[in-house]
């Protein structure tokens, strides 16, 4: 995990939306260097889910990248398309970012089937604001040009994304483990109480 | 208390301190017990009698992110000189331990136990229950091998393999994690899109897991182990449920009638996948009975366990079993006494408590993984495998199948 490498074992990259947004997103759009610089940039054609192993950042079960916004997620063997409302990522009171959910699909738009692959992609909100494109499901950017060096006008173009098998869950380790009650411990949480009424009628 | 340089947290942004429970185990807890230096002093020790759970989140802090849940060191204190029991009462409450202790597993074998805890505020028996749950973690002990209990047919093997170099009692040290139970609420699907909704300032951090949990039913995430613990109970229950309805006849019945007042919660608790709408489940023929010998005491408790399923009340029964056998539940871990009743694990009623085992971890695999988990599957199917190994009964184990 790059620069973190010295941290002792249990530390692992588990960023918020908020974070993604003002700590990665922000400062690559803004041409300073990331600290630390551990999410590479995948800046070409996209590549299938499965094929950012070893391309991406990998934390568990999910891989962090950044890229530019299009309009086109095609891969070599499928596509990424949205399925649901975008959500804003706020920071300090202010709207930061916005955070696009998108689905996995195999094959041809006509004859696709959906995967289990997400993908989380994250977007600047200019001076908090959401940018005008966005409450279309028009495009948020229009052209791929390059860095004139003017960070404002460029931010937009950049976003950072997470992709996950969302039926992996249970297997990434140190997100939910020991952090929820089993079922059966809900049942015996829930005995407990009638333990004690049991006891008090006693 | 957050690492940090010259003041400054030295948590780079989007790391998280949240270690496995092997981390925890297998790097700090058997460091602290070795008195070895850890570096960054991320996990402190903490007087359990002296902390409120709502001061270890300022006491515990690491870094400066959001944070879920929170880790220390801590020495357990006995209550009685001479006993073994555990004082874990603080100013204004006690932490109460519930459920059974479950045990944790590396790529290899067991390295540990895991004790849940909540935390209620008052005194006991009065105490107000709160959302404060504690995964108390101890290096394993080899007492704990002894336990009939813990020799389930799912557990024997691994637990005589880990009991060989088990260190015993490891000097009193545990370490803790402490978190705040979420109540359950159903995030709707949405592909991962309900992730970011979580209400409350803590939470954001976790929104792809959560987007990812929701897509795959929450409830049944960590159902890996219920099996076991069922099994367990199974165990303890047939036993209890001995002493407890003493006369055959009509003791079903009864026990029912008292059980089913308790019955309510555990809908309640299992929400929309309550087992009222189970299939019907088949049951074991008593034929399975006649080629084994059982003594008569456990040879009619074998029968009492399949009573009812003629009468179609065989899941009620199990629920009884699970309800009764808690209601008479020693606290904490108590060790089951060695009397004549143990039918479950009687060498004469072997064949007999597997195949009836058996038969119940499928209703509890049902019961509690509806259509899920493939975890709770793969036990089962162990289990079979194993159940099968020491009965002759193989054709009717074949419709544990799911």
């Amino acid at each position: 995990m790059g620069g973190a490498s010295e941290l002792p074992p249990g530390f692992h990259f588990f960023p918020s939306d908020e974070e993604l947004v003002v700590h990665f997103l922000r400062r690559k759009a803004s041409l300073l260097p990331c600290q630390p610089d551990i999410v590479p940039t995948l800046l070409l054609n996209r590549y299938d889910p499965w094929e950012l192993n070893g391309k991406a950042l990998q934390a568990g079960d999910q891989w962090y990248f950044f890229s530019h916004a299009t309009q086109r997620r095609v891969t070599p063997n499928g596509y990424w398309s949205s399925i649901c409302a975008d959500e804003t990522v706020r920071s300090g009171g202010c709207n930061v970012g916005l955070k696009k959910t998108l689905a996995f699909s195999i094959g041809e738009p006509s004859e696709a089937i959906e995967t289990n692959w997400i993908m989380h992609e994250y977007h600047l909100l200019l001076d908090g604001r959401k940018e005008s494109s966005s409450s279309t499901s028009t495009s948020s950017s229009r052209k791929s040009h390059k860095n004139k060096g003017h960070p404002n006008t460029e931010s937009k173009d950049w976003v950072i994304c997470r992709v996950f098998d969302s039926t992996r869950g249970s297997q990434v380790g140190f997100h939910e483990e020991g952090m929820e009650l089993s079922c059966l411990d809900e049942v015996f949480l829930s005995l407990d109480d009638y333990d004690e009424v049991s006891l008090s009628n006693n | 208390m957050s690492i940090s340089v010259n003041g400054q947290s030295c948590v780079p942004p989007g790391f998280r301190f949240h270690p496995t429970e092997e981390e925890l185990l297998n790097y700090y807890l058997r460091k602290k017990v070795a008195s070895q230096q850890i570096d960054l002093d991320v996990i402190r020790d903490v007087d359990l009698n002296k902390l409120e759970p709502w001061d270890i989140q300022e006491k515990c802090k690491i870094g400066s992110g959001p944070q879920n849940d929170w880790y220390f060191f801590s020495h357990k204190d006995k209550k009685y000189p001479t006993g073994t029991r555990t004082n874990r009462a603080t100013a204004a409450g006690f932490w109460k331990a519930t459920g059974r202790d479950k045990a944790i597993y590396n790529a290899v074998k067991r390295i540990g136990m895991r004790k849940t805890l909540v935390f209620y505020k008052g005194r006991a028996p009065h105490g107000q229950k709160s959302d404060w749950i504690m995964h108390e973690y101890r290096l394993e002990d080899a007492s704990s091998a002894a336990d009939p209990a813990a020799v389930t047919a799912a557990a024997a093997a691994a637990a005589a393999a880990a009991s060989s170099d088990a260190a015993g009692q490891e000097d009193g040290w545990v370490v803790c994690r402490v978190f705040k139970k979420k109540h359950q609420h159903k995030e709707s699907g949405g592909g991962g899109g309900g992730g970011g909704k979580h209400g409350g300032g803590g939470e954001h951090g976790h929104s792809g897991k959560a987007a990812a949990a929701a897509q795959q039913g929450l409830h049944y995430s960590s159902s890996d182990d219920a099996l076991d613990q069922i099994l367990q109970y199974m165990g303890r229950s047939c036993k209890q449920e001995h002493e407890l309805l003493s006369p055959p006849q009509g003791a079903a019945g009864s026990g029912r009638a008292a059980a089913s007042r308790y019955l309510r919660p555990i809908d309640t608790v299992l929400g929309g996948h309550g087992f009222m709408k189970l299939p019907p489940l088949e049951s074991p023929s008593a034929a399975a009975l006649t080629d084994t010998t059982p003594r008569s005491s456990a040879g009619g408790d074998a029968a009492h366990l399949r009573g009812g399923s003629g009468s179609g009340i065989t899941d009620w029964a199990m629920m009884d079993r699970l309800v009764a056998s808690h209601l008479n539940g020693q606290p904490d871990g108590g060790v089951a006494p060695a009397d004549d009743h143990q039918l479950c694990f009687d060498d004469g009623a072997e064949d007999a408590a597997d195949c009836g085992l058996a038969f119940y971890s499928a209703a509890a695999s049902r019961l509690l993984g509806g259509g899920s988990g493939s975890g709770s599957d793969d036990d089962l199917w162990s289990f079979a495998r194993s159940a099968a190994a020491t009965s002759s009964s193989t054709e009717r184990l074949s419709h544990v199948s799911l």
